[in-house]
């Protein structure tokens, strides 16, 4: 990581009307990280991106891309970003190449070979001078983040990227984006609903809810949240299980999942919960350690299911 | 490139040269052709009708003018010997041609008006938003594009008439004189000139209507809306400030001032206008259509 943050956030606000769609958002970004941003809907993730990239304008607070205000020094600021925004629309009575030429005249000094770089980068080199009415979602996905790419910037913006990949094109997205970040020093901020690839994927998490960050953590901190270890045991039978466990320590509270037994419990004590469930005659399928995943820290955060 | 890519922008150009050549087609075929000898029995007929007609005619009627015009120079031709222009002649067509710039407005209208609303209903928006450009570079630079792309019409017209003309009517006449009536006087004029004029007159009315159907297209990012508008206004503008003609206040209506050949000719609509205040009136409807669209554009959240 960097020292000096390539994305600056002070104080953000946002007012449509009467309403207030940001309270007062503030974070840094730096280099060669790759930021997550999460949060249900309705939470003001889309509107944050948009005016990050100058779609909307702040009411008030500041950001600075690389030292330069958005709201004062557009050009500059935006010089050094690129971005997906919800779906990568493209000009579809043009080729893929001829788009990409369209945005790289945008830029001072683009030419031909890195537009072939890019090309070859996101691996569209069959098909890019066909027209764009003729792609599928994926190719379409992949020229977005050509177009993104284009000017080598320093932040990229992605909201939603890995929207409509197949497996294969999520993986090859998302070991892409973490070499961007890791070989080229990009700042990499990343918006997305999938957090299982979130987890794979980000170094650290901001959890946006109502227009406030509640939450702003490292992955490794927001999951590795207990002393204890989480234990998912697979058995059979489960009550009989979870009578033996509850015997065995009176401050033991198993949970039972359907046919899964969660518990917390220290490491060093479970080769004698295992013998006491076999001795019980306890069957034994499984025993996993469940780190608390991302959906339900995620979920404890934002108190569940209600949209803003 | 974004607008010559499109299939309909050449289809609309196809469509231009193929009507051009149509009518030619038309003329050459339909009209009569009036031998020489009889030119001037048919002036000083024509001139007693209309000294009648105009006899009979209230002094109020911007007609009167016009008639009163046309009986000077017919009188002028039977003076000096010029026979009138044939419609069957290269500068005939082409000037008859020339009527089909209201054509070119209708497509100039779809043009323009398609500019920045298509951009928001296909989401490109917001791609091409993201880019080291302030806004108002982007909205001028539409702007021109529209505006060369009116003028590359303009051109084909122009070149593919006289070419379609040459071909059916001979290239003879070239040196022909125009007559016009100047203050009090019949003048001869060349009649490259007055071809020439003829454009840059329905230019002025082409440019204000292209304007206002960007201006629509910018703030309404409709396309539907900005094309509908436009050509209904283009339509029906004249119409309606002929209707309010005996109101002064009509001459601050924009289609009041388009017509500018009004003046060449010495016949304004409502009296005591002048060229100068038509000229004024219409840029100040130019600065507000492209304030407008400046303030629409650069000002809002995009939300596409």
């Amino acid at each position: 990581m960097s020292a000096q943050p390539v994305i600056q956030i002070r104080n953000l606000k946002k007012s449509i009307g009467k309403k207030q769609i940001i309270n007062g958002i503030s974070f840094d970004v730096y280099g060669g990280e790759v930021f997550g941003f999460l949060g249900p809907n309705g939470a003001g993730k889309t509107t944050t991106i948009r005016m990050l990239l100058g779609l909307m304008s702040i009411t008030e607070g500041e950001i600075f891309i690389k030292g330069y205000s958005i709201k004062k020094d557009f050009e500059k600021a935006i010089a050094n970003v690129g971005g997906i925004v919800e779906n990568p629309d493209m000009y579809k009575h043009l080729s893929g190449y001829k788009n990409l030429v369209h945005y790289a005249r945008m830029y001072p000094k683009i030419g031909k070979q890195r537009i072939d770089e890019v090309i070859r980068l996101v691996g569209l080199e069959n098909r890019i001078n066909d027209k764009v009415k003729t792609y599928s979602l994926g190719m379409r996905q992949r020229l977005g983040l050509a177009q993104a790419m284009l000017n080598s910037p320093s932040l990229l913006v992605l909201d939603e990227p890995t929207n409509g990949l197949d497996p294969a094109g999520i993986h090859e997205f998302r070991n892409h984006l973490r070499n961007l970040a890791k070989k080229e020093n990009t700042a990499v901020f990343v918006s997305s609903h999938i957090l299982s690839e979130m987890e794979l994927m980000c170094d650290r998490v901001a959890i946006i809810q109502n227009g406030k960050l509640i939450k702003i953590q490292t992955l490794n901190e927001m999951l590795d949240n207990k002393a204890d270890e989480a234990v998912t045991l697979t058995v059979e039978p489960v009550d009989k299980a979870r009578e033996c466990i509850e015997s065995l320590n009176v401050n033991y509270k198993p949970v039972v999942k359907d046919n899964k037994i969660e518990i917390s419990i220290k490491y060093e004590n479970i080769p004698d919960m295992v013998e006491k469930l076999v001795q019980a005659k306890v069957r034994i399928y499984g025993i996993n350690k469940s780190a608390g995943n991302l959906e339900s820290k995620f979920l404890e955060a934002t108190g569940g299911n209600k949209i803003a | 490139m974004k607008l010559y890519g499109r299939l309909s922008t050449w289809v609309m150009m196809a469509f231009l040269i193929i009507l051009i050549i149509l009518t030619g087609f038309i003329t050459s075929f339909t009209a009569n052709r009036t031998s020489n000898d009889n030119w001037r029995e048919e002036l000083e007929k024509e001139n007693e009708s209309l000294k009648s007609t105009v006899s009979s005619m209230p002094d109020v009627e911007t007609s009167k003018e016009q008639y009163a015009n046309t009986i000077k120079i017919n009188e002028y031709r039977l003076e000096h010997n010029i026979p009138p222009t044939q419609t069957t002649s290269l500068w005939g067509f082409m000037s008859s041609a020339a009527g089909l710039i209201s054509v070119i407005s209708l497509f100039t209208i779809v043009i323009g008006g398609g500019m920045v609303s298509t951009e928001f209903s296909e989401g490109t928006i917001k791609l091409l938003l993201i880019r080291p450009s302030s806004r108002w570079k982007i909205l001028l630079s539409k702007y021109i594009s529209t505006l060369l792309a009116t003028l590359f019409m303009l051109a084909i017209l122009f070149i593919v008439s006289f070419i379609v003309g040459g071909i059916l009517f001979g290239f003879t006449g070239i040196s022909e004189p125009y007559l016009r009536y100047i203050n009090g006087n019949v003048r001869e004029v060349s009649m490259v000139g007055y071809v020439f004029s003829l454009y840059g007159y329905n230019c002025v009315d082409l440019i204000m209507m292209a304007t206002f159907a960007f201006m629509i297209s910018t703030v309404f990012r409709n396309s539907s809306l900005a094309i509908g508008l436009a050509i209904f206004l283009m339509f029906t503008g004249s119409t309606l400030v002929m209707a309010l003609s005996k109101y002064n206040w009509v001459k601050y209506i924009l289609f009041a001032n388009t017509n500018l050949k009004m003046y060449a000719e010495g016949a304004p609509i409502i009296k005591g206008m002048t060229l100068g205040f038509s000229i004024t009136i219409l840029i100040i409807y130019y600065i507000l259509f492209n304030a407008i669209s400046w303030i629409g554009f650069s000002k809002r959240d995009i939300t596409a």
